[in-house]
């Protein structure tokens, strides 16, 4: 058991798929609290489909090394306009969230699919490659991680005002645009970090799952930010032991990302169960 | 009561205020001195919050003009603090009592940097105020809404205003937390605080307001209470709602 958990990553490629797996874990824990604190997990899910056509033209104008400028152009963009969309408070936010990502998703879709390795090309932008992530993706990642640290502690106060009580903040003098574009372009950010090794759209799982388990583990802030950042890394870390060990151990082939997704839900229902036999139990000592 | 008024705090020149084209409130003219508590009085969607929203700098005078401490009020922000409504805050929120008072000193506190043992112990202080430091631990939405409400006048407290806006702070209040909140109102006002305080209360206001500000979609009356709460101009104000009750009686019903 112990030696299924530590021995496959002395493979270097599996050590730096490890490492790339576990900053992204910790990475999308600690923003995925930002992300349910304020209730962003739509958004997020925009924010992944609007990067998935840059994502394509990067990688048709310069190959693999493109992948990332043409995910960060596109998630720039979309952070800004949905910011944009929802400070304008005459559109219906939902309605408008809907049809940018299914229209951005339709363009990156069309593009593909003038692929020859279509089917192949479309899996490896959707739900990444984390067996193959090279050192640039990691110090991408790493970047990306020394960023998110860097506005969650500067402006943590602020943007908790913000979650908590945007009226309060305006009243106060704070520009609730300015504040909420910061923390739209760190989810992009993060989508962006996370395109080469989990995919579009495996990281909105990512983002969500930790912070939501945390969320039900605790009342207090501070916890839930801790334990959403371990049960990201650990996820990772389970998730793609397990990958590996199905694969070679017993021949079946788990898709390293989506494992680590089923991971990380498998901890959500597991602590939704205890919860609700404890309640149950509460109940019956009554 | 009537005590020594100080200098105006919040000045209403014939201000009228509007959302795009359509003016939500015209003509409202007077003024609260630092030391005053003055009641915001109408009927529902009358533009008690209209107006509150004005002085803090977040709905645009159309004309006429609002002045908070001799600036415009969007400049006088810092010195004004704002008590929301305990119910339009999300009790699910993972929030401390303490850390929701302690908010109320992240202005002074400022950008990128960590409140400090100063902040906290103002904090502490402005949670005390109001009765309820034993709560500080709990999370906000676990309070009764009295005292979220209690807990939100403690953060504006915390910030240590000028000018104390409250949005129908009494609503829904039980009595403990109602005197709790006047009580801790009383003491700012004391030290020199202006308040306004919207509420459907017409008792409320007339015991323990200095001043009245009567409105229905313009202003029916500003200035002491006796001289505003009178059947006539409250019958001009709230229309069919008002009830006659006699001699000098009259009963507002509540659509």
């Amino acid at each position: 058991m112990i030696e299924t958990l530590f021995a496959p990553f002395s493979r270097p490629y599996l050590a730096r798929a490890l490492v790339e797996a576990v900053l992204l874990g910790a990475l999308c824990g600690a923003v995925g609290v930002y992300v349910l604190l304020r209730r962003l997990a739509f958004l997020t899910d925009a924010i992944t489909h609007t990067v998935f056509p840059g994502v394509v033209v990067g990688f048709l104008v310069s190959g693999r090394a493109g992948i990332v400028p043409g995910a960060l152009v596109c998630a720039v963009i979309a952070a800004g306009l949905f910011t944009a969309i929802a400070a304008t408070r005459r559109v219906n936010e939902d309605a408008a969230l809907a049809v940018l990502l299914t229209a951005f998703f339709g363009i990156g879709v069309v593009l593909v699919s003038r692929q020859r390795s279509y089917t192949a090309d479309l899996t490896a932008f959707l739900f990444g490659h984390i067996l193959t992530v090279d050192t640039t993706d990691i110090v991408v990642t790493a970047v990306v991680a020394v960023l998110a640290c860097v506005v969650l502690v500067g402006l943590g106060k602020e943007l908790l005002l913000r979650a908590f009580d945007p009226e309060g903040a305006r009243a106060a003098g704070y520009r609730i645009t300015a504040l909420d574009l910061v923390g739209n372009m760190l989810i992009a950010l993060v989508v962006v970090a996370a395109v080469q090794a989990v995919g579009t759209v495996l990281v909105i799982a990512m983002l969500v799952v930790p912070a939501a388990t945390a969320r039900l583990l605790s009342d207090r802030l501070g916890v839930i930010l801790a334990v959403a950042t371990g049960l990201g890394m650990l996820g990772a870390w389970l998730g793609l032991a397990v990958s590996f060990e199905a694969s070679r151990g017993y021949g079946v082939r788990l898709a390293a990302g989506a494992t680590i997704v089923l991971v990380l839900v498998a901890c959500y229902a597991l602590v939704t169960l205890g919860q609700s036999i404890r309640r149950v139990a509460t109940r019956a000592a009554r | 009561m009537s005590k020594p008024t100080g200098p105006p705090a919040i000045v209403f020149d014939h201000a009228t205020i509007a959302y795009g084209r359509t003016a939500a409130l015209e003509r409202v003219h007077g003024t609260v001195r630092a030391g005053e508590i003055v009641a915001l009085v109408g009927p529902n969607g009358a533009g008690k919050s209209t107006l509150i929203k004005a002085v803090l700098g977040l709905v645009p005078v159309a004309s006429g003009s609002v002045t908070v401490l001799d600036r415009r009020p969007a400049e006088a922000r810092r010195q004004v603090a704002y008590v929301p409504q305990a119910d339009t805050l999300d009790p699910d929120f993972p929030v401390s009592v303490a850390q929701v008072v302690l908010m109320g000193r992240y202005r002074r506190v400022g950008w990128l940097r960590p409140p400090g043992r100063v902040d906290r112990e103002a904090a502490a202080a402005a949670l005390a105020a109001v009765g309820l430091e034993h709560r500080a631990a709990d999370r906000f939405g676990l309070l009764s809404g009295g005292q979220r409400q209690r807990v939100l006048l403690a953060r504006a407290i915390a910030a240590q205003p000028a000018v104390l806006m409250l949005d129908e702070p009494f609503n829904g209040v039980d009595a403990v937390s109602q005197e709790a909140l006047l009580g801790a109102i009383r003491n700012l006002t004391a030290r020199g605080a202006a308040v306004v305080v919207s509420t459907h209360d017409l008792g409320l206001a007339q015991v323990s307001c200095d001043g009245v500000c009567l409105l229905n979609r313009r202003q029916f009356g500003f200035g002491p209470p006796d001289d505003v709460l009178t059947p006539d101009t409250l019958r001009a104000a709230y229309g069919g709602a008002a009830l006659e009750l006699g001699d000098r009686g009259l009963i507002l019903a509540h659509s």
